[in-house]
């Protein structure tokens, strides 16, 4: 599925990092690797240079990996010249760091990571890295809706993720508790919630053991977000590998959006999947 | 891969940074990206945000209903006093909202506390040059300098280091030292050796580290972040009020619609039906339920105080008499903390190698004896005490020490003794065996063969069988100062401590077991020592199941599950990071949770149980601030003790339910009577408040002071479908006790109607003076069944007399105060004005006691009945 996959680096170290997923995708799919550094108008020298170490130290690593790498720098608005890139050289998934005052903005409107989502014609994988000590994942959570959109490349990029680390999974869906009217919320037992397990999740699993991957699964009631972040704090994740948000712009002020809330709060290093793959 | 298992240089490379630090360009780039170092508080709803929230709850909203009818009746029907009932309902929705708002609320202290335990400055190189800067300005890459005293700023992967020990109490609990070095280490990041983190305290010697993780993504982090995300969801009480506003709201809407109905077919107005349907709202809502249940737990609060469980939310005090599992520490709760040597085993039984033993525990030890007074760690003292009461004081000039520490359970020194340089080691007999070759026997040292290792371990197993700890001790003899001290030792024998168990636990345990209450204990000793104590002290009558830490951390949630679903459990060799995956466990099975903790680490798992009690003695400022309860003498006994106050709590909370809801049975009948026939309405609204938050208050109140029964802790805690307002509940004041104190109410309403000539169908002005005669003795006859009625809730079976008529003085004072306030209604002209009375002959009162007495008697044959048929 993935068989060119390109890294947008900048000065930051962030992205640097990020692009090191990129790089452990690409060994693990045989995909070529594209490095790419946009260079935007009035960036100092210091930057440009930073940014030009970043593109050779992960030039040289994937060179040990023995992959396929091209490395790419451009100059302009990074989303206009990383659409441009993606559109001509046909890239399959696209990774890029969300940057901290990104994450700060509500809904992170308007910041070049939520452009890089809506915007390209390939998958993207938005990476928050705020740990780095966990350099190879061992385990990942993956936290899933009820329905899962796009499931064959979720399941796809998870299992290529778990494999390129040895990584198990840990797929977590925080339901909507039970009520009723006279007992209010319903507790149910694990054993209880795992015949309520949603048929998109059963799927999933499903996906995840063709792949050979070991994976566990479990139900929790409870707000998404928080129980999200609590899961990964407490069970000492690694990695968290969730979906990008289908909520509107209105829902989200209504309803709240967990992935931005996961951003925010997210304990380890975060991947948020843009799927645009139909198999 | 995770950082500890890489190289120095590996280690720059990933963190893209050198020995000379980041340039301070490159530092401030990187703190805009990762954020200040600093502990936040996880985003929570806002305390004003909460408080509104209580004027939106089903009883809440029930109100906002009868307030605003009565506000259209005002404007419909101006002049009938209608706007005063309405702004005293919006009076009674913001009195329940204070006092439910009271209950729940709880500052939250424990992020504030966690903060302290970090430094403010530390030493970094940046661009080649040492500085100091505020640690909240640490960044990944940073290098950053660690010497004796220096706090940890942030975790950190150490690149240099000279002798560093480091304390890592707020992490692990463990308050030995622990030594550090660079070197890279496989296993895991949280057991690595090549780690400070952040929070933890270097005690000696200092390091070079390179900063990998700041702020909220430290492990220091991830305990303030579960601490203050982790929620609990609402108590068990609180649940039940929820259930109960339901039930209230359900039956008020459907009597309200039947009625409402029936009313309309008949012909009534539909001035008549609104007043109606307010009534019902009115009388069926136990206006002082939720300020009467604040104060009952507040006043069970100050009880639980006085039995040295200091309670820091309200609804905690009934949560805790309904837990079913308690997992609770060994040393310090169960025991006594105090360590007496019990037991000594030589292979020989020799004096002399007894003499050489206690040689050994005096040298390789750091407790003193100054001012008549043993002072340091309670195992060391006890060996100490014990090795100084058989030889007496030696002199030994000590050249070295290798101190403690958790992973080689074990600590040498080297000492000159009579000119000989001779290394003593003491520690756990896995650690200390493997290191002698010799053992001696007879004053001669002898090869170590399998036989004499066999008898040398089983030794070990019969100390540890009797739930001693056992400590082995081994010598060297050291021929040049290079040599090596722990090679090749000299086998001594053992030694058996014992931290003698509290003297009420066994009866507070077996308490615990009459009242279907789970014991789990969580201890750091070996799963041998823990099963003898746990005999020991009637936790443990079978072979329980023993779970050592480190096959815990194999197990996975499905094992642990069934291990947990065990009838005797007891966790060995664990740390207090295993607590939060035990309790979650446990309450995902749907028991309610007790968790004892003292250390910082603790704080998530007292967060995520329904009660957290912290030791008062030997806690830190953190357990004891996101704790539910305080142990002030960190005794097991006091969690019973208290668990049996909380059960009398529920109890007593159901007493007054029941007292309630007997009296709104009585208000509602009227308006019934008043819809179904023509006859005026023979209780105002006015006067429903003046029963539920006025007469009906002081007596419900002492019904929350009712003592706890004999049987209350021999009874299996309640289940989560076992309801406050049960059926059984239900039918005793709607059906039994509701009724009799209608009549008393309609009889008195009656009796002065027809005592000055009423006709029946004919209608009386509100301001009629003979109306207001007739609906004062109504509320006359209500609130003097109510004296009676009080008596009749203070035992769901037992007789008043047996329990002891005058056992509650609280009670007497509760119908004394409700006497004077009914006087006062009745006879007083602001009383008069206020709820529409008008006085009523003394003879009057006389009248209607015969009621109270038959509502007495009626309850106590039923009583007789239940408990016969029992």
């Amino acid at each position: 599925m993935y068989k060119k996959i390109l890294a947008a680096v900048n000065e930051h170290l962030n992205s640097e990092i990020s692009a090191r997923y990129a790089l452990n995708l690409a060994n693990a799919c045989g995909a070529k690797l594209y490095i790419c550094f946009i260079a935007e108008k009035g960036m100092s020298v210091s930057s440009l240079e930073k940014a030009e170490d970043a593109v050779k130290r992960l030039f040289i690593d994937a060179e040990k990996m023995g992959i396929a790498v091209e490395g790419i720098t451009e100059t302009g608005k990074p989303v206009e010249e990383i659409n441009k890139i993606a559109r001509h050289e046909g890239i399959d998934i696209a990774f890029a760091s969300t940057r901290r005052e990104d994450v700060e903005r509500r809904f992170y409107t308007g910041t070049v990571a939520r452009n890089l989502s809506l915007k390209l014609s390939c998958s993207v994988a938005l990476v928050r890295v705020v740990h780095m000590g966990r350099i190879h994942p061992k385990d990942i959570l993956i936290p899933l809706k009820a329905r899962i959109a796009s499931m064959q490349e979720r399941a796809y990029f998870t299992a290529k993720m778990a494999g390129c680390f040895g990584s198990k999974v840990f797929v977590f869906h925080a339901t909507t508790p039970i009520t009723k009217f006279f007992h209010g919320e319903m507790h149910l037992t694990p054993a209880q919630w795992e015949k309520r397990l949603p048929e998109d999740i059963s799927e999933f699993i499903e996906h995840m053991k063709r792949y050979k991957v070991e994976i566990e699964g479990r139900l929790s009631p409870g707000a998404a977000a928080k129980s999200i972040t609590v899961e990964a704090a407490s069970r000492r994740h690694d990695l968290i590998i969730m979906g990008a948000s289908e909520r509107s712009m209105l829902s989200s002020i209504l309803r709240g959006n967990p992935v931005e809330e996961v951003l925010r709060e997210t304990p380890c290093d975060l991947i948020i999947l843009k799927p645009r793959h139909e198999v | 891969m995770k950082i500890n298992n890489l190289t120095k240089e590996e280690v720059f490379k990933n963190l893209v940074t050198s020995e000379s630090g980041l340039s301070g360009e490159e530092a401030k780039k990187r703190l805009s990206e990762f954020g200040h170092n600093e502990i936040k508080e996880a985003k929570k709803t806002p305390l004003s945000v909460r408080f509104l929230k209580q004027f939106t709850h089903f009883l809440a909203i029930l109100l906002w209903i009868g307030a605003g009818l009565a506000v259209l009746s005002e404007y419909l029907h101006p002049g009938e006093g209608m706007l005063t009932l309405g702004l005293a309902i919006i009076g009674v929705i913001f009195i329940n909202a204070i006092f439910t708002f009271i209950q729940e609320y709880r500052a939250e202290k424990s992020i504030e506390k966690l903060k302290l335990l970090l430094p403010f400055y530390v030493k970094v190189i940046r661009g080649g040059k040492q500085t100091e800067i505020p640690a909240r300005e640490a960044v990944p890459g940073d290098v950053i300098i660690l010497s004796e005293g220096d706090k940890v700023p942030a975790d950190s992967r150490l690149i240099e280091t000279a002798y560093l020990m480091v304390n890592n109490a707020p992490l692990t609990g463990e308050s030995e030292p622990v030594p550090l070095q660079q070197e890279p280490y496989s296993g895991e990041l949280i057991e690595s050796k090549n780690i400070a983190f952040a929070g933890t305290t270097v005690v000696s010697g200092s390091g070079k580290a390179v900063v990998f993780a700041t702020g909220m993504r430290t492990e220091f982090g991830r305990i303030a972040h579960l601490t203050s995300a982790v929620e609990t969801g609402l108590s068990p009480l609180q649940k039940e009020i929820v259930k109960a506003t339901r039930i209230i709201a359900f039956l008020a809407t459907l009597i309200g619609v039947v009625f409402f109905s029936i009313g309309n077919i008949i012909g009534k107005s539909f001035w008549e039906n609104f007043v109606f349907a307010i009534g019902v709202i009115v009388a069926l809502v136990p206006e002082g339920m939720l300020p009467t249940v604040t104060l009952a737990l507040s006043m069970g609060s100050q009880r639980m105080a006085k039995k040295k469980a200091l309670m820091k939310t309200l609804t905690s005090v009934e949560t805790l008499g309904s837990v079913t599992v308690i997992c609770t520490d060994k040393t310090g709760t169960l025991t006594q903390n105090r360590m007496e040597v019990e037991e000594t085993w030589t292979p020989d039984y020799n004096q002399n190698s007894a003499d050489l033993l206690m040689n050994t525990a005096y040298l390789c030890n750091n407790a003193k004896f100054i001012e008549g007074q043993y002072k340091g760690d309670p195992t060391e003292t006890a060996l100490f005490k014990h090795a100084r009461e058989n030889i007496g004081d030696l002199k030994a000039e000590r050249i070295s020490e290798i101190p403690f520490d958790s992973e080689r359970k074990r600590m040498t020194t080297i000492n000159m003794v009579d000119g000989k340089r001779l290394g003593f080691t003491k520690g756990a007999l896995e650690n200390v065996l493997p290191l002698c070759a010799y053992a001696l026997i007879n004053n001669e040292k002898t090869l170590i063969n399998g036989k004499l290792k066999e008898e040398i371990t089983h030794a070990y197993h019969s100390l540890m069988d009797k739930g001693l700890r056992v400590l082995s001790f081994a010598y060297s003899e050291l021929s040049t100062p290079d040599s090596e001290p722990e090679k090749d030792m000299i086998f001594l024998g053992l030694v058996g401590l014992e931290d003698p168990p509290r003297p009420e636990v066994p009866d507070a345990i077996k308490k615990c077991h009459e009242a279907g209450i789970k014991i789990i204990m969580i201890t750091g000793d070996g799963s041998r020592t823990a099963v003898a104590i746990a005999k020991e002290i009637g936790l443990a009558k079978g072979n329980p199941v023993a779970i050592e830490g480190h096959d815990f951390m194999k197990m996975g949630d499905r094992e642990l599950r069934e291990k947990l679903s065990e009838k005797e459990i007891i966790f060995a060799r664990m740390t207090p990071k295993h607590k939060m995956r035990v309790v979650s466990i446990l309450k995902e099975e749907g028991e309610r949770v007790a968790v004892t903790g003292d250390g910082v680490n603790d704080a998530p798992a007292l967060k995520k149980a329904d009660i957290g009690i912290a030791m008062g003695i030997t806690g830190t400022d953190v357990a004891k601030e996101t704790a539910d309860m305080i142990l002030l003498d960190d005794n097991f006994a006091t969690i019973v003790n208290a668990v049996e106050e909380g059960r009398a709590i529920y109890e007593n909370i159901r007493k007054f339910v029941i007292y309630f809801f007997t009296s709104n049975v009585a208000e509602l009948v009227p308006y019934i009577i008043y819809v179904l026939f023509r006859v005026p309405l023979p209780l105002t609204i006015m006067q429903i408040l003046a029963v539920d938050l006025g007469t009906d208050l002081l007596p419900g109140l002492a019904l929350g002071a009712e003592k706890p029964t004999k049987d209350v802790m021999k009874q299996k805690p309640r289940t989560p479908k076992d309801r406050l307002l049960n059926a059984k509940v239900l039918s005793l004041a709607f059906l039994f006790l509701g009724p009799i104190e209608a009549a008393a109410g309609l009889f008195g309403f009656f009796y002065i109607l027809k005592q000055a000539g009423w006709q029946w169908g004919e209608m009386l002005a509100a301001n009629n003076l003979l109306y207001m005669q007739a609906t004062t003795a109504c509320l006359t006859g209500i609130v003097i069944a109510q004296v009676a009625n009080v008596f009749a809730c203070r035992s769901f079976r037992e007789s008043v007399f047996s329990i002891g008529f005058f056992s509650n003085r609280l009670i007497f004072a509760g119908i004394a105060f409700e006497i004077a306030l009914q006087i006062f209604i009745v006879y007083h002209p602001w009383g008069n004005a206020i709820f529409a009375t008008s006085p009523i002959a003394a003879q009057m009162w006389l009248v209607l006691i015969p009621f109270a007495v038959f509502l007495f008697a009626a309850e106590e044959t039923r009583k007789f009945i239940v408990s016969h048929k029992r």
